[in-house]
C-alpha cells in the first residue's frame, strides 16, 4: 500500500507526520492572511458596521495619528516603565528567596502554604484593596504587578533550583567547592537558561495585569489610552492601542528568545 | 607496629532511617594505587559505600580513614565520576577539565592551562577542547569527567557505573583506556559495577557484594591470576572466562537465597 497514489491534501495530513519548512511557513503566514483578510471583509462588505470594526487600513491610519499627534508613544514608554519596574522589583526579590526555598527545606516549609495561597487571589480582586492601600500613584500599579508576578516566580525559581542534579553539586564539593561556591558557579549556572524562560513568561503576565491597573486607576499609560478611547467610542484608537501592546509583547518576547538562543548555545 | 593503611573502611554501618543498607560492621581495607570494583546487585549498598570515601554520604556508625585520618566531607582528594551529569554542559571540554582546578590557589593559571592540556591528551581529546559536551559522544564526555577529576588533582578516583549507559563497544574501548590511564597516573580507584566482566577486566582486586544489607561475599585477587597488564585479548584468555564464571555463580548463588 502506498500514499502517492492519494489526494494531494492526504500528503498534509499524515498523523503525526512529518511536514517541511516550507509548508509549515507557508501554512502559518496563510491562516494569517485569512484572519486579515476576514477582519477587512466583515466591515468592507457590511456584515458589521465600521463603527464596530474598522478596516485594517483605517486602524493604521489611527495608529499613524495617535502616534504623531496623541503622543502614543509616551504612554508606552510609560507602560513599559511600569512593567519592567515591578517586573525587576519582582525578579530581584523571587531569585534569591526561590533559591533559598529550595536550598533550605525550613525556608520552603515556611513559605510555601503562604505563597500557594497569595498565588491563587485573582489580581483584579484586589484592585479595591490596593487602591484604598496606595491610591492611584504609581505604587498601586507596581503594588498589583509585583502581586501578579513574585508569587509566581518565586515559586519558578525554587522549582528551577530543586531540578539541577545533586551530581553538580556533588562534582563541585569533590573539587573543593564549598556549598556557596557549589551555588553560585555550578547550580546557579545550571539553571539559568529554565530561569532566564520563567522571567520571559513572567514579563508577559506583567503587561497583562499592567493594563488592568491602568484601566482603573491612571491617567497615563496604554490601558489608560484605550479605555479613554472606548469612551467616545474611537474603535480604531482602541484596536491600535491593543496592537502596540501586541508588537510590544511580540518584541520583547523574541528579544528574549534571540538572547536564550545566543547565551545558551550549548544546549 | 603495622603501617597504618591507606584506605580503611572501619566498622561501618549505614542505616537510611530504618532501613539497613549495611547492617553488620563493615571492614575493608585497599592499598595505595589499587584499582578495586566494587561488584554486586543494584540497591546492594556498594555505591553507598563508595559514596562514603567521597565524604558525600556519613555512616551511621564506624568510620571511613585515609591514611588513619577520618574523612568528614568531600574534599579535592577524591574526585567522583558520575554516570550522568558528569561533565557540565554549559562548558566547554577545555573548561570542564579547567573547573576541576578552579578551587586551587597552588597553581599559576599558566600551570592551570598546562595540566588541562596535559589531561586532555592523556583522555585522548586534545582537539576537543573547544567543543561543547552535547557535540561530543557519550564516551567523550565520561574521558572528560575522568580528565577533569585527574586535574584536580585527586588520589582517589570513586567511579559510580561510569560506562553504564555507553554500548558495548564504546564501553569496552573505554575499560581499556581507563586501565591505561590508571596505569601512567597511578591512582587509587573505586569503580562500582554489576557488570561482571567489566569488574573482572578492569581491577586488580574484585569485591563481591551480597544483596542488600552489603555483606562481603568474595575478595578476588584478579592481578595475581590475570597479571596487571589489560588490553582487548584478556578476555578471550581461559583464565579470564575461569573468573568470570566463578563470580557469576557466586551472584547467582547469592540472590537465590535472598528469593
Amino acid at each position: 500500500m502506498t500514499a502517492k497514489s492519494g489526494p494531494v491534501l492526504a500528503r498534509f495530513f499524515v498523523f503525526r507526520g512529518p511536514l517541511s519548512r516550507f509548508t509549515r511557513i507557508m501554512a502559518g503566514t496563510m491562516t494569517a492572511a485569512a484572519a486579515v483578510l476576514l477582519w477587512w471583509a466583515a466591515p468592507g462588505l457590511g456584515w458589521i458596521s465600521p463603527i464596530f470594526l474598522p478596516t485594517p487600513p483605517v486602524v493604521v491610519e489611527t495608529l499613524w495619528t495617535m502616534i504623531r499627534d496623541n503622543g502614543l508613544l509616551t504612554d508606552a514608554g510609560i507602560s513599559i516603565l511600569r512593567v519592567w519596574g515591578a517586573f525587576l522589583l519582582s525578579v530581584i526579590m523571587a531569585v534569591p528567596i526561590g533559591i533559598l526555598m529550595s536550598s533550605y527545606k525550613i525556608v520552603g516549609s515556611a513559605l510555601e502554604p503562604l505563597i500557594d495561597f497569595i498565588r491563587y487571589l485573582p489580581v483584579p480582586a484586589l484592585v479595591p484593596l490596593s487602591i484604598i492601600w496606595f491610591g492611584i500613584g504609581e505604587e498601586t500599579k507596581i503594588f498589583l504587578l509585583w502581586l501578579g508576578t513574585f508569587f509566581q516566580l518565586v515559586l519558578l525559581v525554587a522549582e528551577d533550583m530543586k531540578r539541577v542534579p545533586q551530581e553538580y553539586f556533588e562534582i563541585a564539593y569533590t573539587l573543593g567547592a564549598k556549598p556557596r561556591a557549589a551555588l553560585t558557579s555550578v547550580a546557579f549556572r545550571a539553571m539559568l537558561p529554565s530561569l532566564i524562560d520563567n522571567l520571559r513568561i513572567t514579563l508577559g503576565w506583567c503587561w497583562t495585569y499592567v493594563i488592568i491597573a491602568e484601566i482603573v486607576a491612571a491617567d497615563s499609560g496604554l490601558g489608560f489610552v484605550i479605555w479613554t478611547a472606548r469612551r467616545y467610542m474611537e474603535t480604531g484608537q482602541v484596536m491600535a492601542g491593543v496592537f502596540v501592546i501586541g508588537f510590544i509583547g511580540l518584541a520583547t518576547d523574541q528579544a528574549f528568545r534571540f538572547a536564550h538562543r545566543l547565551a545558551f548555545r550549548y544546549l | 607496629m603495622s603501617p597504618v593503611p591507606y584506605l580503611q573502611f572501619a566498622g561501618i554501618t549505614k542505616f537510611f532511617g530504618a532501613l539497613p543498607v549495611v547492617a553488620a560492621p563493615f571492614n575493608l581495607t585497599i592499598a595505595r594505587q589499587n584499582f578495586v570494583a566494587f561488584l554486586g546487585p543494584s540497591g546492594c549498598g556498594k555505591t553507598t559505600l563508595m559514596r562514603m570515601v567521597g565524604g558525600l554520604d556519613l555512616p551511621s556508625a564506624g568510620a571511613i580513614l585515609l591514611e588513619g585520618a577520618p574523612v568528614g566531607g568531600p574534599d579535592r582528594r577524591r574526585g567522583m565520576v558520575f554516570q550522568s551529569y558528569s561533565s557540565f554542559p554549559w562548558l566547554t571540554v577545555e573548561q570542564n577539565v579547567m573547573f576541576g582546578m578552579k578551587y586551587r590557589d597552588d597553581l599559576l593559571p599558566a600551570q592551570k592551562r598546562e595540566r588541562a592540556a596535559h589531561y586532555l591528551n592523556l583522555v585522548g581529546l586534545r582537539d576537543f577542547g573547544p567543543s561543547f559536551p552535547n557535540r561530543i559522544s557519550g564516551g567523550m564526555r565520561q574521558r572528560v569527567a575522568i580528565a577533569r577529576t585527574l586535574a584536580a588533582g585527586s588520589e582517589i578516583l570513586l567511579m559510580d557505573e561510569p560506562f553504564g549507559a555507553l554500548d558495548a563497544q564504546l564501553r569496552e574501548e573505554l575499560q581499556v583506556e581507563l586501565r591505561r590511564i590508571q596505569t601512567e597516573d597511578a591512582k587509587t580507584i573505586i569503580f562500582v559495577t554489576h557488570d561482571v566482566e567489566e569488574a573482572v577486566f578492569l581491577a586488580d582486586r574484585v569485591i563481591v557484594f551480597s544483596p542488600r544489607p552489603a555483606v562481603i561475599r568474595a575478595d578476588i585477587d584478579i592481578t595475581a591470576i590475570l597479571g596487571g597488564a589489560r588490553d582487548l585479548g584478556t578476555r578471550d584468555g581461559a583464565e579470564f572466562f575461569g573468573l568470570r564464571t566463578e563470580i557469576l555463580h557466586m551472584l547467582r548463588s547469592a540472590h537465590a537465597e535472598v528469593s
